[in-house]
């Protein structure tokens, strides 16, 4: 596993390279925008930490390219980034023969749904498939919680999820090192 | 588009229960409020749910965090010295 230091180190060497290209000093922008720039260097920076290799960095550098709307400024952040990740904000993240799997998926469980459950189950039968229902329900969740996570399976969505975690703390540590020390110098 | 016929589910391994007990306590270790709590006795549900809100607090941080920091650029007091140093950084 990564040491916590090492990734935050990444980041913040990302992150400000990222902030320097928003050029805030020249550019008029509202509070609003200056957020949002903000944030995505902050996202595409700790998803460049990872370096492609896993499923919810490159989703994330994919959704911010997306969303955002200044393109060229997204470009330029990608532009210092290796060649996976520019890649994928471009294509599409998911090759064609795991969309077959998926809509597979979608048909065996609609064929489920269908079933009618018999009256006669017992308790302890009935307990379990409820916690089974719950886990699914929140497994389910925890999907859209993650970036490409409705792209994973179980396991894998249990593993990016680990590392998505880690890294999330890494950025949110050093966004507020970086506010705290900002509002030292300003000198409240 | 593609052909309508589903296919065996055999591609995609089946989770065994060791391999999910593995994964949960990793997860478990992560999350600040079930560490604490004595050990084999939560379920995966509630550690799925505890997952969930986690993810949820860090994401309100990241972004309650670009928002104070975009007013502090806002704010920087352009001539002190202190200001230079920021500048530098991060504009």
């Amino acid at each position: 596993m990564r040491a916590p230091q090492t990734i935050k180190q990444e980041f913040l060497k990302k992150w400000i390279l990222g902030l320097q290209l928003c050029d805030f000093a020249k550019q008029n922008m509202s509070m609003l925008e200056r957020k949002k720039a903000i944030k995505l260097s902050a996202d595409i920076a700790i998803a460049s930490t990872r370096n492609g290799m896993t499923c919810w960095s490159r989703a994330l550098v994919a959704k911010a390219s997306r969303d955002y709307g200044d393109k060229v400024l997204v470009e330029r952040m990608l532009a210092s980034e290796s060649e996976k990740l520019k890649k994928v904000s471009s294509i599409g993240l998911i090759a064609p023969n795991k969309w077959v799997i998926i809509r597979s998926k979608k048909i065996l469980r609609k064929s489920r749904r269908a079933r009618r459950v018999r009256s006669s189950v017992p308790l302890s039968v009935l307990a379990k498939s409820i916690a089974k229902k719950m886990v699914k329900k929140r497994t389910q969740v925890l999907k859209s919680l993650v970036p490409g996570g409705e792209f994973m399976d179980d396991i894998s969505l249990i593993e990016e999820t680990l590392d998505y975690i880690i890294s999330l703390r890494a950025q949110v540590d050093v966004m507020q090192t970086l506010a705290k020390a900002t509002e030292l110098l300003n000198g409240k | 588009m593609s052909s309508r016929r589903s296919r065996q589910s055999s591609g995609v391994p089946r989770i065994t229960d060791d391999q999910i007990i593995e994964l949960v306590s990793k997860l478990r270790q992560l999350l600040p409020e079930i560490r604490d709590r004595r050990s084999d006795k939560v379920s995966a549900s509630k550690v799925l749910q505890e997952t969930c809100n986690y993810i949820r607090s860090l994401h309100r941080e990241v972004d309650d965090l670009s928002e104070r920091l975009s007013q502090l650029l806002a704010t920087i007091d352009a001539d002190s010295p202190e200001a230079a140093i920021i500048r530098s950084l991060i504009m």
